[in-house]
């Protein structure tokens, strides 16, 4: 609805969408678009005068207030419903077109070559009217993505396959007719009724028969990558399809699955949530815990605040304005990101779904992720638990600034997955093995570049920095164990810096910044970081991503079945070692 | 096994670091910024000592004149505020440096709080050259190199036009010689 600056305002190509391709949205999107502004009268004229209201009520008051409401209800869905009349998308093979606006009309245009990811969010009251909202992820910074809203969300998924066609189709080029369309035999990646497939994954599919990721790493330059895509995942697919039957295997005609899962039931599971272990882990989640706490002090606080002081006063006004911005969100925002959450590995990337009130489905394309933050409290460690959360380049979206969680809680076996499938190889003999000792061994058991002065005693013992073949990554936390990771070949510009105190200790701070985070290792000893440092920016100027998985040098961590078995606890048979070992 | 599983840190990398045993940080050999900017920033700043001193006059006056004695302090940290930036400027200024070397540029800055930033040509996005009024006047410019990152983003000031010109042309070329800017 929002009519900001077009992503790519291809006049030529926008205009040349037939009027007749051009659909409306849901006509009753005025209503759930007007609830908003509604809502938000409400609430502020109760918040100013709820003492007044409640003592000077009279009836004929009552009437005034509710004949007021009704007239802002009424104007704000006339607006509303202008704007949608207004209001039409058209999605052909060159891209999708969204025109809007009353009185500024305003035309954009997301041509298909530069569609990064299509989501489909249902916030609540939607979801109870049966619609959804398509959003159009375009490539660019800033404001760039498209929202289709409302439609019904079966017409919802089926836009959302309809663009990812037209995508897809941009991508495979001139491969698309090489594959032949062989079913969906493949157990992994079981096909909806009615999916994708255009003709690069149609194409993928067909390679997904193939040996293994390597059997597919031909084709054309365009089809290349979703081929080899499509056989990494089908191989992976086998792998979970024979291993974990019981949580996540993938179902087809299933109804119910297909409403929990709102359509995301392509693709490769990687992780599911169940409630169970949400609750368990928020029990266990310190941090959770002290922000419900704050939330129920501070509404108890405001609560008597409000009775005894006949009305707002400041005293309430101080109390209530964290605990009903701030905590709830941290609250809210943890059980929202984690309710219901399923990953799924699709050949558009990694494909989530979650929400309890608002859902909502991110499609995070691996090759936009610039670091990942691994974090595990400190009562997860005897579940080895882990919550991991990405900051993606481009996904500018203002509630999470850009940092998006991937996996609220999961297993070792799906992070293993999880990481794997978004990340390149870290370049160890294994790299699953790697990542379980780097975040369940004691930090200052692990070699590294670290603190050690006497008086740095808690920056001693928790930080560490490990520069890995494949990534820079710090460990850090008391409580919460932290492990941030950035790839060498997205490193920025390294940065070094020095306060006073610093200088007389010879100590230095090294940050080394990607798009969108920032590395900080604080007092670290100056030939250390100058010696990193000079790593770090040969590694800045030298190594090139490799634009896409196809094109990573090793398999990824996800599929090291064919080496080694892995029984069901398999990535974590090295955990302990640090710990036992000649480490000491 | 152990030590199979256990990510091997590059203890003691190979290419040649910088011995930081100076007490520039590891920025020795950097090019100098032109001295000319010490007086382009006393320009700039005119306007500000001008207040300063309107300020700590004003404030001597209501002193003088209704017996307030606490604007003391207003003008005391006025004057404090102004005497750094009138005495410290010329060694900030020689604190700048910079330097283009052959995949990267480093730019060092501070003396109290130093810090040195290097951005890889590979991972420049633009670069721009501005010329204020006072630095056109004195035939300076300001470089600024933009990343994919906020943090990593350099802007170097006090060039002389020529080599702003000449490093802005070099960031361009091998920019797009290199380019790989996630």
């Amino acid at each position: 609805m929002s009519a900001s600056p077009a992503p790519a305002p291809e006049d030529g190509t926008a205009s040349a969408v037939p009027e007749s391709a051009f659909r409306r949205t849901h006509p009753i999107t005025p209503l759930v678009s007007g609830w908003k502004v509604i809502a938000a009268i409400v609430a502020a004229v109760s918040i100013q005068n709820i003492g007044s209201l409640v003592r000077e009520f009279t009836l004929t008051r009552l009437l005034i207030g509710l004949g007021i409401l009704a007239v802002v209800i009424v104007v704000s869905i006339v607006v509303s419903a202008l704007s949608w009349r207004f209001t039409a998308y058209a999605i052909t093979e060159d891209g999708v077109a969204l025109r809007s606006g009353v009185l500024t009309r305003s035309r954009r245009f997301a041509p298909r070559a530069r569609i990064d990811s299509v989501s489909v969010e249902r916030p609540l009251l939607a979801r109870l009217l049966g619609l959804a909202k398509v959003r159009v992820e375009v490539a660019g910074g800033g404001e760039s993505h498209l929202d289709i809203a409302y439609v019904r969300a079966a017409d919802a998924e089926r836009i959302r396959r309809e663009i990812l066609r037209a995508a897809a189709s941009a991508q495979a080029g001139p491969a698309a007719s090489a594959g032949p369309v062989s079913g969906p035999s493949d157990p992994g990646s079981v096909a909806p009724a009615g999916p994708v497939p255009a003709a690069g994954s149609a194409a993928a599919r067909g390679a997904g028969e193939g040996p293994g990721p390597t059997g597919a790493a031909v084709g054309a330059d365009g089809g290349e990558r979703s081929s080899a895509l499509g056989a990494a995942s089908g191989a992976a697919g086998e792998e979970s399809g024979t291993r974990d039957g019981a949580p996540g295997a993938p179902v087809r005609g299933n109804l119910w699955d297909q409403v929990v899962l709102d359509g995301v039931s392509d693709g490769e599971q990687i992780a599911r949530v169940p409630t169970s272990r949400l609750v368990h882990s928020m029990i266990r989640d310190a941090e959770f815990l002290l922000g419900a706490l704050a939330l129920l002090l501070g509404l108890v606080v405001a609560g008597g605040l409000l009775l005894w002081d006949d009305g707002p006063g400041l005293g309430a006004a101080v109390a209530l304005i964290p605990a009903l911005v701030a905590v709830p969100r941290l609250v809210l925002g943890k059980i929202e990101a984690g309710w219901g959450f399923v990953a799924r590995m699709t050949d558009r990337g990694l494909r989530m779904r979650r929400g309890l009130l608002n859902t909502r489905t991110d499609n995070v394309p691996p090759d936009r992720i610039q670091e990942i933050t691994l974090a595990q409290p400190a009562l997860w460690r005897s579940q080895r638990w882990t919550r991991v959360t990405a900051t993606v380049a481009g996904i500018g979206d203002s509630e999470s600034e850009g940092s998006l969680t991937v996996l609220p809680v999961g297993t070792p076996e799906e992070l293993r997955r999880t990481v794997g499938h978004l990340l390149p190889p870290l370049g160890t003999e294994d790299d699953a093995a790697a990542l379980g000792d780097l975040l369940g061994a004691r930090a200052r058991d692990i070699p590294g570049m670290r603190a050690t002065r006497r008086w740095q005693w808690i920056a001693r013992r928790t930080e560490v920095v490990v520069l890995m073949p494949g990534f820079l990554v710090r460990r850090s936390g008391i409580l919460t164990r932290r492990l941030q990771m950035i790839s060498r070949d997205r490193i920025q510009g390294v940065g070094i810096s020095q306060g006073p105190i610093e200088r007389r200790c010879g100590l230095l701070t090294l940050t080394v910044p990607v798009a969108g985070a920032t590395l900080t290792a604080n007092g670290m000893e100056q030939p250390e970081v100058l010696a990193m440092r000079a790593v770090l920016e040969h590694d800045s100027a030298h190594l090139r991503r490799y634009r896409d998985r196809a094109r990573w040098p090793r398999p990824a961590l996800s599929a090291p079945t064919e080496h080694r078995p892995l029984p069901p606890d398999g990535p974590d048979a090295g955990h302990e070692d640090p710990r036992d070992g000649e480490q000491r | 096994m152990d030590a199979m599983s256990t990510p091997s840190p590059d203890p003691s990398p190979a290419p040649a670091a910088p011995p930081g045993a100076g007490g520039r940080l590891g920025a020795e050999g950097l090019r100098p910024v032109s001295e000319t900017l010490i007086r382009a920033r006393y320009l700039a700043g005119l306007v500000g000592y001008a207040l300063a001193v309107l300020v700590i006059a004003g404030c001597i006056v209501v002193w003088a004149w209704l017996g307030w004695w606490w604007t003391v302090f207003p003008a005391l940290l006025v004057l404090i505020l102004a005497l750094q930036s009138l005495l410290l400027t010329p060694r900030r200024v020689r604190a700048l440096g910079y330097l283009d070397r052959e995949d990267d540029l480093v730019f060092a800055s501070g003396i109290m709080f130093r810090s040195v930033s290097t951005v890889a040509f590979a991972r420049v996005q633009s670069v721009e050259v501005h010329e204020g009024p006072i630095e056109r006047s004195l035939g300076l410019a300001t470089l600024s190199v933009s990343t994919a990152s906020a943090e990593a983003d350099l802007t170097i000031p006090g060039l002389p036009r020529e080599e702003a010109e000449r490093l802005r042309a070099l960031l361009a070329r091998r920019g797009v010689e290199t380019m790989a800017a996630l």
